[in-house]
Order: C-alpha cells, then sequence, then structure tokens
C-alpha cells in the first residue's frame, strides 16, 4: 500500500481535486460577470466580493482543516464538532460586519455612492456568508467523512473540492442576498 | 468549550486582518482596472490562479498540522525525508495543475470569444508568477507551522487564513508587475 505521505500519493489525490477546483473557479468567474455585472451599484460590490471570495480561506478552509485533523488523529466526535461550527459562524458573523465596515467607509470617502442605504451595506456581507456557510459547513463535513472512510487523506482532497464549491456558492449566495434585499 | 474558545481566541485578529486585506486586494483590482481590460484573459483567470495557489498554500499548511501533531515531522526547522516528499508531491501537482489551468481557461476564453493578446508572454508570466509565490510560501509556511506549533498554536488557525488572503493580493499585484515590466 501507498504510503499516506508519499509524494505519489500526493499528486494522486490533490491533482484531480485541483482540476475540479479549476473548472468551478473558472465557471465562478463567469457566472461572477452574468450575475453581478447589471447590477446598478457594481462599483461598490466590487470592493466586497474578494473579501467575500476570501471566505475560503478565513473560514471555510481552516474548518475543513481542523475536522479533517480531527478525523486523523481520533478526535472527531459531536461535542468537537458543535463547537467547530459554532466557533465558524460566530467568526463569519464578526467577519461580514468587518467587510461591511470597511465598504461603509471607502463608499462614503471614495466611491460616494447613494443608491443603497448604509444598513444595507453593513448587513449584505453579514447574511451572505452565513447563507454561504449553511451550505458549505455539512457539504465538508460530509466530503471530509467519505474521503476519510475511503481510506484517503482528507487533507489532499477536500479543501480542493471545497474551493470550487465555496467560490460558486459564495457568488450565488451574494446575488441571493442582493436579490431578497433589493438591492438595485 | 475549551475547543470553541481556542478555535475563536487563535482566529479572531486573523479573520479580522484577512478582511481587511480582502478589501485592499478588491481596491488594488480596482485601481489597476486599466491593466486587467487590456489582458481580458488575466480577468478570466484571476480566481483560479488565486485559489490553484491558496489550494495548494492550504494542503501544505493542513499536512505539516498533521505531521506535527502525530509527530512525523520533528518541530525543528531541519529537512526531512516527509517535507522532501510534500515538496516535490506539491510542486508536481502545482505545474500539473497550471498547465490545466491555462489549457482550460484558454479554451473557456476562446467560447466566450474573450480577446486574447500576447498568449504567450502571458502565459510564461502566470508560470513565473506562481512558481516565485509557491517558492515563498513554502518557505514562510513550513518555518511559520514550526514556530507556532512550539507556542502551543493550532498553525491551522493563523496561517491558512493569513495566506489565503495574502495570496489574493499577492497574485494579481505579482502578475500586474510582471506584465508593466516586460509590456
Amino acid at each position: 500500500m501507498e504510503d499516506r505521505n508519499s509524494k505519489g500519493r500526493i499528486i494522486k489525490e490533490a491533482f484531480p481535486s485541483e482540476i475540479v477546483s479549476i473548472i468551478g473557479d473558472i465557471l465562478a468567474g463567469v457566472v461572477l460577470t452574468v450575475l453581478i455585472l447589471p447590477f446598478q451599484s457594481f462599483i461598490l460590490l466590487i470592493l466586497i466580493i474578494p473579501a467575500l471570495l476570501s471566505l475560503r480561506g478565513n473560514l471555510s478552509g481552516p474548518y475543513i482543516a481542523r475536522t479533517s485533523r480531527d478525523f486523523i488523529i481520533g478526535e472527531f466526535n459531536k461535542n468537537s464538532l458543535i463547537q467547530n461550527v459554532l466557533a465558524t459562524y460566530s467568526l463569519a458573523i464578526i467577519t461580514g460586519f468587518v467587510i461591511g465596515s470597511l465598504s461603509l467607509l471607502l463608499n462614503v470617502f471614495l466611491i460616494k455612492l447613494d443608491l443603497i442605504p448604509w444598513y444595507f451595506i453593513l448587513l449584505i456581507p453579514v447574511i451572505s456568508i452565513c447563507l454561504t456557510l449553511s451550505f458549505s459547513i455539512p457539504c465538508s463535513t460530509m466530503l471530509n467523512y467519505i474521503a476519510f472512510k475511503n481510506g484517503l487523506d482528507p487533507n489532499n482532497v477536500v479543501s480542493p473540492i471545497m474551493t470550487a464549491i465555496d467560490d460558486f456558492l459564495t457568488v450565488i449566495c451574494f446575488f441571493l442576498t442582493l436579490v431578497l434585499m433589493g438591492v438595485p | 468549550m475549551e475547543y470553541f474558545k481556542k478555535i475563536f481566541k487563535e482566529s479572531l485578529i486573523v479573520v479580522i486582518l484577512s478582511s481587511i486585506m480582502g478589501i485592499f486586494s478588491g481596491t488594488f483590482l480596482a485601481e489597476n482596472d486599466e491593466v486587467l481590460y487590456s489582458f481580458p484573459i488575466i480577468l478570466l483567470l484571476l480566481p483560479s490562479l488565486n485559489s490553484l495557489i491558496g489550494d495548494i498554500s492550504t494542503i501544505l499548511t493542513s499536512r505539516l498540522t498533521s505531521h506535527l501533531y502525530i509527530g512525523t515531522i520533528p518541530p525543528k526547522i531541519k529537512k526531512s525525508d516527509k517535507l522532501v516528499q510534500d515538496f516535490y508531491g506539491l510542486l508536481i501537482t502545482l505545474i500539473l495543475s497550471i498547465f490545466a489551468l491555462i489549457i482550460i481557461g484558454y479554451s473557456v476564453g476562446l467560447i466566450t470569444a474573450v480577446e486574447i493578446v500576447n498568449p504567450f508572454l502571458i502565459i510564461l508570466l502566470i508560470i513565473i508568477t506562481i512558481m516565485i509565490l509557491f517558492a515563498i510560501m513554502f518557505i514562510f509556511l513550513f518555518i511559520s507551522s514550526i514556530l507556532l506549533f512550539k507556542l502551543g498554536k493550532d498553525p491551522n488557525n493563523y496561517l491558512i487564513p493569513i495566506t489565503t488572503s495574502l495570496l489574493d493580493f499577492l497574485t494579481p499585484l505579482t502578475l500586474i508587475l510582471l506584465l508593466q515590466i516586460f509590456i
């Protein structure tokens, strides 16, 4: 059996996941252009989008890595999962408010766009991130479990696949948030 | 709730800093829209370039963390067999992925009728950008993981958010700088 840490195994497990990630991200870019670009307030939304897309690294990435590690070292259980999820949501709400506040400041001093009420700018990232995580967390936990149970190293497989899924979810949930809030 | 507190305490500052960096990244891209609009294929490829180098760094961090926790890499800054295996494994994965990204990206570009300007130079600059960032990130992540682990911290909580956000900023920055030098 091939060693879990051999370079051959890293390539075999990580490369197919990367292909999925690349396809997903290229399509996410296309979807982003088609869905978000037509908004009148696009110049303001473009400030928020890179910060939202970095969600995968700020919140989802560490969540996936912690879950993978818990599986590998045999410490995955209901209690660790609940605390991991709660911590991720708490951090998500704070992250959303930070992104919203900075965007609000940039809008006041730089962009000066008055199409959106100020509290919308604060709320859009919070709602969008929480919505994204509500799909992303069950999905990545399930993928980690499936990868581990099938003898794959979750570290190699889950992160790249979830990058594509998370980027897609981020764009779609951002769009849904804008539609739900009636952003022009 | 010890696990919750540990995650929250170790992640909070990093997450806030990463969000600020994300906003900077948006502002930087907006300020360089002329360069990006001159080479629209870069706009198409940029999200996947960001996530490719981000994914490789995330895999490296989570592998190093797992190695450190289960003791297969000693918490010392020195070369080891596992580290060499990880380096070559990730480097080969990265090279294969760059070629896949270029093929898929340019195919989508052709299908969606995106203007393709100076393709060979752009491809070369993309490869140079990713290789420079990989070299920097490998050294940075290895040393940082060891130091954080020695301090009793979980490297996953600190390094993944920092490197992903840093790379979301550094990838377009390096690529745009190289573009301005060579074109």
